[in-house]
């Protein structure tokens, strides 16, 4: 692993992100046709979600994103994702990347297996070679009785199992976690921190969204502090996990 | 990612989202996929029943005349409106995970195809019990000229979904909009009766030669049973052409408009 350590896998780069809200959304050719008419028009909204955001993850270490609710991190993970395009700015990525939110990629309707068929489709597997997966990953979730069973029955923590399940059996290099585990019960939480220190041995890089404060401080080796979407703290986990409570506790006063 | 790579990720994905759309349409149901044979069966018995009882059409032909009009008409209207939603439908994947959003309209297209080819098999079944009885063969070239029509209707169906599922996202309108224009389509184009019989001059006869699927239904009913049963061989390599012009003429179409809109998917959906 040694020569590994200097790879970079991801690098952020001045990246801005800014949605432009329309002031009115239209979904009827009413409402557009009255709209049309109307002598002042209300300008689209522009909301800056991420300013001047820059990190880096070298391969097989991890980065931990804190900050408070709405800050930008889930938009941040969306962007390392593709899922967005940045406004601003660039993101160099070396290798796979899959984002684990809670139903990512699910189809509420199918079954457990056909969603783990999909899943694996759109990371790039083909149904074959997930048959081949299709037992660790069940086996993993401990989901052996509800395999047949539509996701929408299934409760929350039952599909953040599932997706995690299919996200470690396919290791990508770069795995992102948004706020799966607090879901699951306290014995799959552990057993999902055992799997995550074994893959991290492995060399998968993980990029952590937490509220866990803890848990960011035991698994990451870097964390990035997002407030009011601009960058705060960046640094090594232990100091900047220290301020961020400290910050936390000056606000409750 | 290389361009081979991204294929083969969207053939996957394509794959599974057509397995979906399939089995999404057959659940709970006892007969499943065989309704897509059964049900344009019945469908042509209840208007045999109702044209030749009320309005005397007794031409021994007429059955296939019905059955073709109403596979292919069925195929079309499975397609694009199937496609309408598939986009907004599919928002739990859009705005979750990398994904190609044509993928849905495509999927939905093709899920028709796989409905079509059953239909076909009740036009067969028609048509065996027809040579059986007489007076009608079925030739090799037949299949042939019907496989070459197909990449120009999944074209001309694709186009179409294209427009719809994209204008959808950001006006709900489209839906029922499309609906009427459907009904209208189906009276336009001739599924039960035969423009031929229209006076050539008038402006009716015009209008309705502008539909593109007046030439696609010629060309398919040609292709089944007219160039064997009148004995006319190979349908006419002209009318093919124009076929595939209307296919590029569509997914242009559909592609300008698809492309214009996809970047405010995600904040519409």
């Amino acid at each position: 692993m040694e020569e590994n350590n200097d790879v970079v896998l991801l690098r952020i780069k001045d990246v801005d992100m800014e949605f432009k809200i329309p002031a009115l959304k239209f979904d009827t050719l009413k409402e557009r046709v009255v709209n049309l008419f109307k002598r002042k028009k209300a300008p689209p909204k522009r909301l800056k979600v991420l300013e001047n955001i820059n990190c880096e993850i070298k391969k097989g270490e991890s980065l931990g994103v804190i900050g408070h609710n709405g800050a930008g991190k889930s938009t941040l993970l969306k962007l390392v994702a593709g899922i967005y395009k940045p406004t601003k700015g660039e993101i160099e990525l070396n290798g796979s990347v899959v984002l684990l939110n809670l139903g990512a990629g699910f189809d509420m309707e199918a079954t457990a297996e056909e969603n783990i068929y999909l899943n694996g489709a759109i990371l790039g597997f083909s149904r074959k070679e997930m048959k081949k997966r299709f037992d660790s990953i069940i086996e993993f979730a401990e989901l052996q009785d509800f395999v047949k069973m539509p996701l929408k029955n299934f409760s929350s923590g039952m599909i953040s199992r599932l997706g995690f399940s299919i996200a470690i059996d396919i290791k990508p290099d770069l795995l992102l976690v948004d706020e799966v585990l607090s879901v699951g019960d306290a014995n799959f939480q552990k057993k999902c921190i055992e799997k995550i220190n074994n893959l991290k041995q492995q060399g998968v890089s993980f990029m952590f969204v937490s509220h866990n404060i803890n848990q960011v401080k035991n698994l990451c080796e870097h964390t990035l502090w997002i407030e009011n979407s601009k960058v705060t703290g960046y640094g090594p986990s232990k100091e900047i996990c220290n301020k961020y409570i400290e910050y936390c506790n000056q606000k409750k006063i | 990612m290389t361009a081979l790579k991204k294929w083969s990720k969207n053939r996957y994905v394509l794959h599974e989202l057509i397995r979906k759309k399939i089995k999404t349409q057959y659940r709970n149901s006892i007969l499943g996929i065989f309704w897509s044979i059964l049900n344009p069966l019945l469908n042509m018995l209840i208007m045999w029943m109702v044209f030749s009882q009320f309005f005397g059409r007794n031409d021994p032909v007429y059955p296939i005349y019905l059955l073709t009009g109403n596979i292919l008409f069925q195929s079309l209207r499975m397609a694009t409106d199937g496609s309408l939603s598939s986009i907004v439908d599919n928002r739990g994947l859009i705005t979750k995970v990398k994904i190609d959003n044509y993928l849905f309209p495509l999927s939905s297209t093709l899920a028709s195809l796989v409905n079509f080819a059953f239909s076909l098999i009740s036009l067969l079944v028609i048509m065996l019990c027809m040579q059986f009885i007489g007076g009608y063969t079925l030739y090799g070239y037949q299949i042939v000229s019907i496989i070459l029509m197909m990449p120009a209707f999944l074209l001309f169906e694709y186009g179409i979904s294209l427009f719809l599922s994209a204008v959808y996202v950001f006006c709900r309108d489209i839906k029922h909009i499309y609906s009427v224009f459907l009904t209208l389509w189906t009276y336009c184009t001739p599924i039960f009766y035969q423009i031929d019989r229209i006076d050539s001059s008038s402006i009716l006869h015009k209008i309705l030669k502008l539909n593109p699927m007046y030439y696609f239904l010629t060309y398919f009913r040609d292709a089944m049973y007219n160039c064997s049963y009148l004995g006319m061989g190979m349908p006419s390599w002209k009318i093919l052409g124009l076929l595939y012009l209307f296919g590029l003429i569509s997914i242009a179409i559909g592609a300008i408009f698809y492309n214009a809109l996809k970047k405010k998917f995600l904040l519409y959906v």
